[in-house]
């Protein structure tokens, strides 16, 4: 049998993802010994036309990480899909559109007009804007075309298997490599390096009546290491988000911001965590629960953080 | 006149494209860098509680 032939491409991202499979640190040399890595624009030099020369399905399995922001991001997408059997949306960005998904709170326009006009570290007198053909004297150059909202990789080609995080943990990485390797993959459409199960479940604070008078800000606060931090008032998503990351930010009394996503079968992450909300705040009126309600700034940002793309809402108007 | 295309640049963080013009004695008339990507944190920052733009900008670059 030969070798196993992997991939990692970026659409809109950070590039966490990829530092992610990097710090398996030397079971690396492992993987090297596995699999042969054909295209991985952070860490090996192959380059588009490459992989425009392989065959069809050549390519064993995708981890195609970040989101559908233009259309270098969509056109890379597909033709990684026609050259490979499995595709792997990893990562939040891919899955559900991420942090560069809060942009679907914003206007096309009014992000060129931030970036490229009133920056204080900006100085464009003629108010040139990106165009993606340009005409220069010696010849013609051209840019990928920036989309009006930002898309989730399964909105543009099919997915075969959804890893999620911001970014995944290096452990989780390592088991989704060994089950690659080993072909031991679960059945086409499932969630791989996680859990199906909310992060509640997975967190060992003591948890009590959930009976919330007041939300805070962390700044607001002392809080204690032990006690479930939604019942101290912080606007945490273990309700409603995947267990998987080893309790990483709630274990150092942070609370969850939701970064591996919604539960399996919830369809907008915003409104599952609204009700788990409501469900906490210890009042009859309705007068003083939208008071302490009140007390959660930007809801909508914070709630869809890294899933607006990825929700029934999907942008602001 | 001939264009070299080097596309994508590599091992980096993010994405790059670099044009080469060639003259007709074969050396280089000029060259293009190309940023083909924007995701506009700069906008979608705005109206975020200051506490959270860390968490947000850290996905700036994860490398």
């Amino acid at each position: 049998m030969s070798k196993l032939k992997l991939a990692s491409y970026w659409g809109s991202a950070c590039g966490g993802c990829d530092v992610a499979i990097l710090d398996i640190h030397e079971k690396i040399v492992d993987l090297a010994n596995a699999a042969d890595i054909v295209f991985w624009p952070i860490a090996v030099d192959f380059k588009y036309s490459d992989l425009e020369a392989y065959e069809d399905g050549y390519i064993d399995v995708c981890l195609f990480h970040g989101a559908v922001r233009n259309s270098e991001n969509e056109h890379i997408a597909k033709l990684l899909r026609q050259k490979s059997k499995v595709m792997v949306a990893f990562g939040a960005c891919a899955i559900t559109g991420g942090i560069p998904g809060l942009a679907n709170f914003k206007k096309k326009e009014d992000i060129f007009a931030r970036a490229y006009f009133d920056t204080p570290s900006t100085q464009n007198k003629g108010k040139v804007l990106p165009t993606t053909v340009l005409q220069m004297p010696e010849g013609e150059i051209d840019i990928p075309e920036f989309y009006k909202d930002v898309k989730c990789l399964a909105d543009v080609i099919d997915v075969e298997f959804y890893m999620p995080g911001c970014p995944p943990t290096s452990e989780q990485i390592w088991n989704v490599v060994l089950a690659i390797v080993t072909g031991q993959l679960p059945p086409v459409g499932s969630f791989v390096g996680c859990e199906d199960r909310a992060l509640c479940n997975t967190c060992g604070r003591t948890k009590t009546d959930k009976k919330v008078k007041k939300f805070y800000r962390p700044h607001e606060i002392l809080v204690d290491p032990d006690s479930c931090l939604l019942e101290q008032g912080l606007v945490c998503m273990g309700p409603v988000t995947r267990a998987g990351c080893g309790n990483q930010c709630t274990g150092a009394n942070t609370p969850c911001s939701g970064c591996y996503g919604p539960l399996s079968g919830v369809v907008d992450v915003g409104a599952k965590f609204i009700g788990a909300l409501a469900s906490v705040v210890d009042t009859d009126s309705p007068e003083e629960a939208d008071k302490i309600i009140s007390d959660v700034l930007d809801p909508a940002g914070t709630f869809y953080r890294y899933a607006l793309p990825g929700s029934l809402l999907r942008r602001a108007k | 006149m001939r264009k070299i295309t080097i596309d994508p640049i590599t091992r980096l963080e993010g994405h790059g494209k670099i044009n080469i013009f060639l003259n007709d004695a074969g050396g280089v008339e000029n060259v293009y860098f190309a940023i083909p990507e924007l995701r506009g944190f700069e906008k979608f920052c705005e109206g975020r509680p200051a506490d959270q733009v860390p968490q947000i900008v850290s996905r700036i670059c994860g490398v």
